[in-house]
């Protein structure tokens, strides 16, 4: 079994969580994240048991709420704890892809 | 004729009608003030947890039910990770295992023929918050987030633009008419993505797919569909290939264009949302959700039928919910349904287009709106004197026939009075009688039309024409 990732495959994990990675980082990473993947590949190995209990660990079932309206926050609260805002609008620094809108 | 095979898939996001939102107890609201209808949940505060809204099962019980798909009865939901302001979590809650519906179907009528458009599932998801870019800022407005959505996708089984406009049509009809979302397309309430992609034999592995996303209202789904189908043609004839893609379809240049090359879907790292336990759909959840579904749009269509409204009208009429609710509340009533449909799209609509209303607003109760349809359909009043007193009609609470004698338009129904007309008529126009004498039919319709302008149309039409023939043939 190979005991290390690809520099790609550490780059790329890198990439999704947005950070900036030194040459240094990288060699580390390489090692450190596929002893993490072999660890948890262990699961697999293990016999019997139900694919449920990664879902929830119990059987308690959701209780549903009403459709009833309760306090919100006032739009002034709620822009004061952003560091920037325009109006009544949170502001972030531009996006320049479209992002992943559901 | 093109030398490919489209395939297209359609996914649909619909905003459920629910009072507040899906894993809080905010308004549900839009048009509202930005940042007014928030908490901290929906903000993604650390700390916070969700808690489930009844309704949107419910809603999303019934859907899955008008849209002819399995329910499930146990069910999770999964976090999506992504990183980007519009979902301060970094991740939205979606259901990517366990969706509440499957293996549904909406059949559309194309060329006369019945397709079956099949759903291959339906999941229950929170919308994001809405971000508006402004040169070197975006803006956010999180009274969209935490919105409740139910995302519906069709099986790679549209083969054309029209088959996906048409099932779109139908989708919007169901779900309007089961108030199940408002499917307001230009306010975002429903929401279109169509995956194309061409091969050129049925034989052939699915060409490269390409998404066109967010497209503002059915009409463009179908243009940039086809838009679509011809760039990837000309690709392929001029031997270039091309990598899956999200492209958006560009209202002003009439084409589409790139966003982003597409990820893959592990990249989203879904795994099981830990803050929210199973939840289990029980058979009285379903069977009371069942209760409260409407006649269907094509039921209604067939009984408006069966009726004797013509076909045309009856499909003009569910275009119009409130015009077929309104004539549903009397479908028991023994009226002549074929002059209560020519009534409500005719005169009626027209009434209420021009004052801007709508029709629990103006006077105009079942109970008179029969009265009326009766009057028309004894001929007491012809539908060129109800132009006259259609604002009395719409306004006032008298009884219709107080109506009518007070603005002097009863039609003519005396028979001596008619005929008395009649006879002035003949005599004042010999040459016509003559013609008429020598089978030129064409005289008759002259002398009715004599009739009418002495009479200003008070006249029963159809009374007068079996005396003028008695007459002229005396």
């Amino acid at each position: 079994m190979n005991d290390k990732l690809s520099r790609e495959e550490v780059l790329h994990v890198a990439e999704l969580a947005k950070i900036k990675v030194t040459e240094e980082e990288i060699e580390k990473f390489q090692v450190e994240l596929k002893k993490i993947l072999n660890d948890v590949e262990k699961i697999n190995d293990v016999k019997g048991y139900d694919d449920d209990i990664l879902i929830a660990p119990w059987s308690r079932k959701t209780t549903l709420r009403e459709d009833k309206e309760e306090e919100m926050l006032q739009p002034k609260v709620v822009i004061e704890t952003a560091p920037r805002h325009s109006g009544n609008y949170i502001e972030v620094p531009v996006v320049i892809s479209e992002g992943v809108s559901a | 004729m093109s030398n490919y095979i489209p395939t297209i898939g359609v996914e649909v996001h619909v905003e459920l009608k629910t009072k507040t939102k899906i894993f809080s107890p905010s308004i549900n609201g839009y048009g509202q003030m930005a940042n007014s209808l928030t908490n901290v949940v929906d903000l993604g505060y650390p700390g916070t947890l969700p808690t489930l809204n009844k309704e949107v099962f419910n809603l999303a019980i019934k859907a899955a039910t008008v849209l002819n798909c399995k329910i499930r009865r146990e069910m999770h939901f999964d976090r999506k990770n992504y990183f980007y302001p519009d979902n301060p979590k970094n991740y939205q809650i979606t259901q990517a295992r366990t969706p509440i519906g499957y293996d549904g179907y909406v059949e559309i009528e194309v060329d006369g023929k019945t397709k079956k458009i099949e759903i291959e599932e339906m999941h229950i998801e929170e919308d994001t918050c809405k971000s508006t870019h402004r040169g070197t800022k975006t803006l956010l407005d999180f009274n969209r987030a935490g919105v409740p959505l139910i995302e519906i996708v069709t099986k790679p089984c549209i083969s054309s633009s029209t088959e996906a406009k048409l099932y779109l049509e139908k989708l919007k009809e169901l779900l309007y008419y089961c108030d199940i979302s408002d499917c307001k397309m230009e306010e975002g309430s429903m929401r279109a993505d169509a995956n194309v992609s061409i091969r050129k034999s049925e034989k052939d592995p699915f060409g490269t797919k390409v998404e066109i996303k967010n497209i503002g209202s059915i009409s463009n789904v179908g243009v940039s569909i086809e838009k679509e189908i011809s760039r990837q043609e000309k690709l392929l004839e001029n031997g270039e290939a091309f990598k899956e893609q999200t492209r958006r379809y560009d209202d002003k240049l009439g084409d589409t264009v790139l966003m982003r090359v597409k990820e893959t879907g592990n990249d989203y790292r879904y795994f099981p949302e830990p803050d929210i336990p199973f939840i289990y759909i029980t058979d009285e959840m379903i069977e009371n959700v069942k209760s409260t579904i409407p006649m269907l749009p094509n039921e209604r269509v067939k009984k408006y039928i069966e009726k004797g409204i013509p076909k045309v009208n009856a499909e003009k009429l569910i275009q119009n919910r409130m015009l077929s609710d309104y004539l549903n509340s009397i479908l028991d009533s023994n009226i002549n349904f074929k002059i209560a449909a020519n009534l409500l799209l005719g005169d009626i609509s027209a009434y209420l287009n021009k004052e801007e209303t709508v029709l629990n607003k103006t006077t105009l109760t079942t109970e008179r709106f029969i009265d009326l349809v009766n009057l028309m359909d004894n001929e007491t009043l012809t539908s060129k004197n109800l132009k006259d007193i259609l604002n009395k009609v719409m306004e006032s609470n008298d009884s219709i026939e107080n109506i009518i004698k007070e603005s002097g338009v009863q039609n003519i129904t005396d028979d001596s009075a008619i005929k008395e007309t009649v006879k002035k008529i003949i005599n004042e126009n010999p040459k016509s009688v003559q013609d008429y004498k020598e089978g030129h039919d064409r005289a008759v319709k002259f002398l009715m039309g004599q009739i009418m302008k002495e009479t200003k149309g008070s006249v029963n039409p159809k009374m007068a024409m079996d005396i003028l023939i008695q007459e002229l043939n005396i």
